[in-house]
């Protein structure tokens, strides 16, 4: 009987290839969908990692209540010292300096007169050391445009839109004008040796990278910097160890009553952070639930047409001697199989398309031009574990729920009713 | 006077609600059976014989009255019971063929047998009897969109015959058949009732069908007018 089940049901593709279609479909999107905001919700946690929070981060305690002014005033001193204290204590990660200002970039013309000005946001990393780590994690080398990395002092790197908005080039002087760490007027030259694009827009509207040395240089900051971050060497963010050293740090470096005692804040502290961070966790279990719904809703319709359809053939079959029991079970095995098959075909086909924006990305630099929070401009998907079974929650369950739904329509129909449905 | 009752109806009424109220189908029927019977159910739309038809056959139930078949009381079978008694029992004819699109003829034949979980050879023993009785032996392959509507309707009282049913329903079988394939059917169905002594009941109003039952009862309204 289920092979003569089967067989028709291969034959009527109204019963099998059109549902399967319906449920590739939505189980495509379900994983498509699940991979690409993943890969979205990391992008962005990882790109603000690397540019701002780093997966932790050490400021004084008086720079931390303010950071987002900047205030220099309240920077981290004796950072070396801490830096290699770092390293040897806490060898789970590796740690850098950074200095994070504000300012003006003016730009001289050649009688000496401003030719151009605009705020600027500079970010001071170690570029000519000789360690190529932040150089790396930064992904600067891919990401000039013109011109080349710093090589020597004096040399800066400048987003692209923003030397283009000021109409300088490589190779052309220009000015910080800013604040020293003891809260004088800092005015330093600098020599642009390359452009780049950071690929964010909050970045690309206005921000320089110099060394670190030339950063203490230019704001007065001799073995001082703004914040020190720490980057854990396995290269994925891990909470639990962040949190460990975050604990262990603070107890050893930080004192509550000294406002310039380092202390340590991990990314998941970090406001924004925190929430992407929770949404990335809460968001799939929010889509999944949102797709179930959905493609139930969906399934469920096609179900009930489906079995619409198939009243006669029911009227027939409960004539010949089947109870509804049996037809019941027989739509529930089909349901089954038309899940299996359909939950399959999608996942492949969300894995595959999920691949290519994995590897190809999808440039909304456009859309997030005026995003004030550092999310890429390409995006890209994320094949993660749960890609390869969350389509089976709704291509299989939502289905099947929604056959049986439609076939409760069996049982409330008279078995006269549904011989008269057979005789229309 | 009836040999063998196989089926006995006692002051049968149906009544089918209608808004507030109610529309009576059928009412106070008597009727017996007795096996081997070529009988019809006669009157015109709406005189209850689809009804009459639908009970016998299990398919609906009475509103009052006893209504009992091959020994079964139709009004206290279960789902279960009364798909069994339709499933050994009986065999349905429709007047539109009702054949399983996506099935060969073989395996339209096929289906009440699987239903009784019978073995294969059997199955496949009985399915070529009952297609050697409607003639249609070179046709096993065919899928129903490919035969004609007589020839459908052959498949269809293949499908009520193989199993050998003590009774067969027939509601209006030639309804969309012209007249020679009518008689062609109706002789084939005559043949079966005197070699497989085959109770056949039919509900219908056509005249050519009329002209060879053996039993004619005549209901009007609901009521039994003659028997």
């Amino acid at each position: 009987m289920i092979r003569f089940l089967f067989k028709g049901l291969l034959r009527d593709r109204q019963r099998s290839l059109l549902p399967v279609i319906i449920v590739a479909s939505g189980v495509f999107l379900t994983v498509f969908l699940h991979s690409w905001l993943t890969g979205v919700m990391q992008d962005g946690i990882e790109l603000n990692a690397r540019f701002i929070t780093g997966h932790m981060k050490i400021m004084t305690r008086a720079y931390s209540l303010d950071k987002d002014q900047l205030p220099n005033d309240l920077a981290i001193t004796g950072s070396n010292e801490l830096t290699d204290s770092l390293n040897s204590r806490f060898q789970e990660a590796g740690w850098y300096q950074r200095i994070r200002f504000g300012g003006l970039i003016d730009v001289s013309g050649s009688n000496g007169e401003t030719r151009a000005q605009g705020p600027v946001f500079g970010i001071g990393i170690d570029l000519i050391s000789g360690n190529r780590e932040e150089i790396k994690r930064l992904n600067l080398e891919t990401s000039v445009k013109s011109g080349h990395l710093p090589r020597k002092a004096g040399e800066i790197l400048i987003s692209n839109e923003f030397a283009n908005k000021l109409k300088v080039r490589v190779g052309d002087k220009v000015t910080l004008i800013g604040s020293t760490m003891n809260g004088a007027m800092a005015m330093y030259n600098f020599t642009i040796a390359g452009t780049v694009e950071f690929g964010t827009s909050s970045l690309d509207r206005g921000t320089i990278l110099t060394d670190l040395i030339d950063a203490q240089a230019a704001l007065d900051m001799e073995d001082a910097c703004s914040e020190i971050v720490g980057y854990q060497k396995t290269g994925y963010y891990d909470d639990e160890l962040a949190s460990g050293i975050e604990d262990c740090f603070n107890e050893l470096y930080s004192k509550e009553d000294d406002e310039f005692s380092p202390v340590m804040s991990r990314l998941s502290e970090d406001n924004q952070m925190a929430q992407l961070l929770a949404y990335s966790g809460k968001f799939s279990g929010i889509m999944i639930a949102v797709f179930i719904l959905a493609m139930s809703v969906v399934l469920w319709n096609a179900g009930l047409l489906g079995g619409l359809r198939r009243y006669g053939e029911f009227g027939l079959r409960l004539a010949m001697g089947e109870s509804k029991g049996q037809i019941y079970r027989s739509q529930f095995y089909e349901s089954v199989m038309v899940g299996i098959i359909g939950t399959i075909a999608g996942t492949i086909l969300g894995l595959a398309a999920s691949w290519y924006v994995e590897t190809y990305g999808i440039n909304l630099g456009g859309i997030m031009k005026n995003a004030t929070m550092m999310f890429p401009s390409t995006f890209h998907a994320r094949i993660t574990p749960a890609a390869f079974y969350i389509g089976f929650i709704p291509g299989l369950v939502s289905t099947v729920l929604g056959t049986m739904l439609s076939g409760i329509g069996i049982y409330k129909r008279k078995t006269s009713q549904l011989f008269k449905e057979l005789e229309a | 006077m009836i040999s063998e009752s196989i089926i006995t109806i006692k002051g049968l009424t149906k009544d089918f609600p209608v808004g507030s109220g109610y529309f009576r189908a059928l009412n106070e029927v008597n009727l017996e059976f007795g096996r081997g019977e070529f009988a019809g159910l006669i009157g015109p739309s709406g005189s209850g014989k689809t009804t009459l038809l639908n009970i016998i056959g299990s398919l609906d139930t009475p509103t009052k009255g006893e209504v009992i078949v091959l020994g079964k009381d139709i009004s206290h079978l279960n789902s279960q019971e009364s798909a069994s008694l339709r499933k050994e029992k009986l065999g349905f004819i429709f007047q539109s063929y009702n054949l399983l699109p996506v099935y060969t003829v073989y395996e339209n034949v096929e289906f009440p047998l699987l239903l009784l979980n019978l073995p294969e050879t059997e199955r496949k023993k009985m399915v070529m009897e009952a297609l050697e009785w409607v003639g249609l032996t070179q046709k096993v392959k065919s899928r129903p969109s490919m035969l004609s509507g007589g020839e459908c309707q052959r498949v269809a009282i293949a499908r009520a015959m193989v199993k050998k049913p003590i009774i067969v329903l027939a509601d209006e079988p030639t309804a969309n058949l012209d007249a020679e394939n009518s008689h062609h059917i109706l002789r084939t169905m005559a043949t079966l009732n005197q070699e497989l002594n085959t109770t056949f009941i039919f509900a219908t109003h056509d005249e050519k069908v009329i002209s060879y039952l053996k039993r004619r009862i005549t209901l009007a309204d609901g009521s039994l007018v003659s028997a």
